[in-house]
């Protein structure tokens, strides 16, 4: 899964986003490293809503213009969930044989 | 007054992102041109009245990978069809070479038997020669429009595989199956491309995706 493919499923595990809401929670999530464009972010969202990973959960008209929320399908939060284990398992894995002593120490 | 000049800068940039989304596929535009549009007003700096060039390469490009790469996943069918498609222009190709290759062979058998007809084979054989690069770019504008889901090209693949038909038809009544062969039985493995890619893309799995908007309603 690319980044910005799973930054924008952690950005609306929590609840549903406009697409102006995922840019700046993607912003923040990342800690200012990825800003997402406009052309990349629904190139993503389209892609996501076709394999059914997300959905339309509510649509709003502000200042005269269309904002539409979305959200996260069942297998869109499997695959999220699946793929932020593999993350984690990948990093510890790494942390422990950077840092033998520590991890083994946590652990 | 300077509410006025915001608004005024404002319907300019709005014109020029939408000259810029007209790069995205109509029916994407329908769906999600004002919301996106609203997106980028929004991200937009304050005063700000052109796109800048790296966003409007991320635009383009987005447009251009939509148009290329549409993100409804294709059935296993069409992927296939598509696939015999191609093998469709390729095998015209391998046609065109039998023809070119075997033409000093089949005026031979021709004239030992009928030499009254040899100007009729080869005049024949130069309307094959004619018809095959039409032929390739129609096997790749079928593959390209079924590969994207349109349902005409279902219609013209059917039509096309029908014409096609009738050409081999034509070719056996004439006796071709004797004097060229070699090219029949490229012309006959053409042919059995043409069928499997038109009974692919007309199994109720390719249906689907060639009518998603029925099927949903």
């Amino acid at each position: 899964m690319q980044e910005a493919t799973f930054l924008i499923l952690t950005a609306l595990a929590d609840g549903s986003q406009h697409g102006y809401g995922i840019i700046t929670e993607v912003q923040q999530i990342s800690g200012g490293r990825v800003k997402l464009r406009a052309g990349t972010l629904y190139t993503a969202l389209d892609r996501l809503r076709a394999d059914g990973l997300i959905g339309v959960d509510r649509e709003e008209i502000v200042e005269g213009r269309l904002r539409r929320y979305y959200r996260l399908t069942p297998a869109g939060t499997k695959v999220l969930a699946d793929e932020a284990a593999r993350l984690h398992a990948n990093a510890t894995a790494a942390l422990r044989r950077l840092n033998p002593g520590l991890a083994g120490g946590v652990a | 007054m300077s509410e006025q000049v915001i608004s005024g800068d404002q319907a300019r940039l709005e014109r020029a992102y939408r000259r810029i989304l007209t790069w995205y596929p109509r029916s994407f535009r329908r769906d999600n041109e004002d919301e996106i549009l609203a997106v980028l007003l929004d991200t937009a700096a304050e005063g700000q009245v052109r796109v800048g060039l790296a966003e409007a390469w991320d635009l383009v490009r987005g447009g251009l990978r939509m148009r290329l790469w549409p993100a409804v996943p294709r059935p296993r069918t069409v992927r296939a069809a598509v696939k015999l498609m191609l093998a469709g222009a390729a095998a015209e190709l391998a046609t065109v070479i039998t023809v070119l290759v075997t033409s000093g062979a089949v005026r031979a058998a021709v004239a030992a038997r009928h030499p009254s007809v040899v100007h009729a084979v080869m005049a024949h054989e130069v309307i094959d020669l004619v018809a095959a690069p039409v032929a390739i770019g129609v096997w790749l504008w079928l593959a390209w429009a079924n590969g994207k889901g349109e349902d005409w090209g279902r219609v013209l693949g059917a039509a096309c595989f029908g014409l096609l038909s009738l050409t081999m038809l034509g070719d056996l009544t004439q006796h071709a199956a004797t004097y060229a062969p070699a090219s029949m039985i490229a012309a006959a493995i053409e042919w059995a491309i043409g069928l499997a890619s038109v009974l692919l893309i007309f199994t109720p799995a390719a249906g689907r995706y060639y009518r998603p908007q029925l099927v949903q309603q």
